[in-house]
Order: C-alpha cells, then structure tokens, then sequence
C-alpha cells in the first residue's frame, strides 16, 4: 500500500500546486502503468487525507484532492523533526544521529586523528 | 533476612554501581563485554528489587519466624517490590507506544520522500544528516542528499556500516530498555548515567563495525564531514558550552571524544571483558540465588 500512496502523491505532485483532482483523474493516471481499481485509488485517497496528507474538497457529488504541501514543504518538515529527535536530550530515542553536532574540542580531536591516521 | 538482603542489593546496583561504572572510561575499552556488564547491573537490579517481594512469600511459605522486625521488613519489601514493577510497567508501556508512533509518522513520510538508492534511503535535503530507523518489516538506513554529497565512496560505505550494526545488532531495543529505567526512575538511582553511557556504548560498537569494513581513517574522514556540517542555529539555541548537554546530538558533552579515542584504540583486551563478563554473569545469578536459596535450603 505505502507503494501505491507513493504513486498517488507523485500524481498530485507533479502537477501545480492549486490543481484539484478527481479520483477518476488519478485513476487514469496510474492506470497507465499498473493494473489497479478505481475503488483502490479511492481507498488510498481516502486514507492520504486522514493522514493530512491530502486536503479534500466537496465538489457536488464527487471529491476533489490536491497535495496539503508540496514535496519539497514535506521534505523540509520531515527533516525539522528529524534535527529536532536528535538534538532534544534524553527524553526521546526514536532517532539516533551517525554524529550530532560537534563543539570545538571536539573538532580539533577529529582532527588530530585524522593527522594521526597521516592526513591533515 | 533475605528481603532485607535483597533490598540492600537493589539499592546498591541502582545507585553506587552504576554511579561507579559510569566513572570508569576504561570499561568502554572492551564495548561489548561493558555492555552486557551495563545490561546484568539493570537486569539485577530489577531483579532484587522484584525478588525482594517474592522471597517474602517463600520465606513466609517456609514458615519463617515472625518477630517484630518482620512486619517492618516485610512492609518494606513489599512496597519496593510493587513500586518497581508498576513502574516498570507502566513507563515501559508509555515509552514504547512513543517511541513506535514517532518512528511510524516517520517511515510513512520516509517512503513518500525518499528515494532508494543501493540500500539506502536518499532524502533530498541540503542538511548532512545520517541516521538509521528500526522498523518491521524493513528498517531503513536514510542518507540525505548534503551528507552524500559531502562524503566520499570509502566515507559513504562507514556510515552505511555503522548504521546497519546499529540495526542488526538491535540497538534500540537496548536504548528503548534503558530509556524507559530512566523515565521510570529519573531520580535518586543513577539512571541518567547509565543511559548515557549505554548510547554511548552503541556507538562504540558501531564504529567497530564501521572500522571492521573500511578502517579507520574513512570512519573518522566521516565524522569530520557529518559533525562539521549540522546547521550552527540549533547549537546556538542552547546556549554554547554551558548547554553542551543538548549541543552533542543525543549524547551528552564529551561523548565524541570518547567515540574518537577509541577508533583510534586497536586494542583487544580480552582480559578486561572477561573480567566484565564474568562480573556479569555474578551479578544476575547472586539475586537469583537469594531467592531461590529458601527453597533450597527446605529440600535438604
């Protein structure tokens, strides 16, 4: 399923950002290059805007979505929490950095085995 | 006598042992045999702790005398008993479903945004981060575009090996187990110290892998890149030196250094983890062994 929300969101994306669709549309959309129900698409839709992911709009019978932010927005968010995981002390260990940020004594010592390695 | 003993015991491997442990660098030499030495003192404490209560019943089973002391010791052991487990129980509930939602919001953002790339995730931010998060049914190691760009294939290939050793090796179920120690028990028990130095020991052990796969110059050439690059405004924020506890990421002030120091440490030091190991071993069988003491001294 994550695999067809993907799809779904790459659909909206591609398109600007104040275009509605209808699930028809995305529908034929991904019906180009897949096998896959209209009541699936609309499935999935429906759980992307539960998700807050999608806004929906009433359009007489029938709903319209768009993306509720653009990838790049997303993306932007996503890596906030992220920092914000790695930097908040010991309350959270959800997430765990390769390497937090470093003070100056702590640089200088990279360094200094880096030199001791034989590199500068 | 045994849940007085017990209770002595859980006090002491709650407060002066890890106290002491935590002020012993040298440990960390051996990360591996210091980490199941840092699992045995927690896995006894509770130990005691719950086999101060449970003893009181064999003991009483067994017919035990009862003077007035007996009253006192047994309201005692009682109460510690109930206290640990319920917290214990309780925090282990609250942190687990935290941490679980934290990590699903963020696989389901993950596998909108990210692009896999030869067992990575690539997420296009400027930010050089790297990080790894468990999950079932595949974990992820997630690599932004930034930290990509600022290593090369040597450096690139470390930071994947660290954090797959952090994946295989379940290193947030331990971080989990400790975590939740330390928000059942914030105060008077050393389990702050303790779960610092367990972070820090996973780390430890990551790099070990990290340098088992591609030495340790492209593991610290890594370091270098990654710590170099985290946007200053978020160790502004709190406050320069005087804040270091939050600056370094999730370990405190100091842990990079430590990490650093022993990459470049070759050692083996069979000695020093098999004397942590077999004080492991002594410190879960000795609770074990109060209360099943009663038992065995009725056989015979």
């Amino acid at each position: 399923m994550g695999e067809l929300e993907r799809a779904v969101m790459d659909r909206l994306w591609s398109a600007d950002a104040d275009r509605w669709f209808t699930v028809r549309e995305v529908h034929e959309a991904l019906a180009a290059d897949r096998d896959i129900a209209y009541t699936t698409v609309m499935t999935v839709m429906d759980r992307l805007a539960k998700k807050a992911l999608v806004s929906q709009q009433r359009d007489g019978r029938a709903y319209r979505y768009r993306a509720t932010a653009s990838r790049g927005e997303l993306t932007a968010e996503l890596m906030r929490e992220t920092l914000d995981e790695f930097s908040v002390g010991d309350r959270r260990t959800a997430l765990v950095a390769f390497v937090g940020e470093a003070s100056d004594e702590e640089r200088a010592a990279l360094r200094e085995a880096l030199a001791a390695f034989g590199e500068g | 006598m045994t849940p007085l003993l017990l209770s002595a015991l859980a006090v002491v491997l709650c407060g002066p042992v890890p106290w002491l442990l935590s002020r012993s660098p040298r440990l960390r030499r051996a990360p591996r045999a210091a980490m199941v030495l840092w699992q045995a003192v927690a896995l006894a404490a509770v130990l005691a702790a719950l086999g101060a209560g449970l003893s009181l019943v064999t003991g009483s089973a067994l017919g035990a005398q009862r003077s007035g002391h007996w009253y006192g010791v047994a309201v005692l052991a009682l109460v510690l008993t109930a206290t640990v487990l319920g917290r214990l129980l309780l925090r282990g509930h609250q942190v687990g479903t935290r941490i679980r939602a934290a990590r699903r919001r963020h696989r389901q953002l993950l596998d909108l945004l990210g692009a896999e790339d030869a067992g990575m995730l690539v997420v296009a931010s400027p930010e050089p981060v790297a990080y790894c998060v468990p999950g079932l049914p595949r974990s992820r190691v997630v690599v932004t575009e930034g930290a990509r760009a600022s290593l090369g294939g040597e450096e690139l290939a470390a930071v994947l090996a660290h954090e797959r050793a952090h994946l295989r090796a379940r290193h947030d179920l331990v971080l989990e187990a400790f975590t939740v120690l330390h928000e059942a028990f914030p105060r008077l028990v050393s389990s702050a110290a303790a779960l610092a130095e367990v972070r820090l020991l996973v780390e430890v052990l990551a790099d070990r892998a990290a340098r088992r796969r591609t030495g340790p110059r492209p593991l610290v050439r890594a370091l270098v890149a990654l710590a170099e690059g985290v946007a200053p405004e978020a160790a502004l924020g709190v406050g320069g030196e005087t804040g270091r506890s939050g600056v370094g990421g999730q370990l405190g002030g100091g842990a990079l250094l430590a990490r650093i120091e022993l990459i470049r440490d070759p050692g083996r030091h069979r000695l020093l983890a098999a004397a942590q190991l077999a004080t492991a071993v002594a410190l879960v069988v000795l609770p074990t062994v109060f209360v099943a003491w009663p038992w065995l001294a009725s056989l015979s």
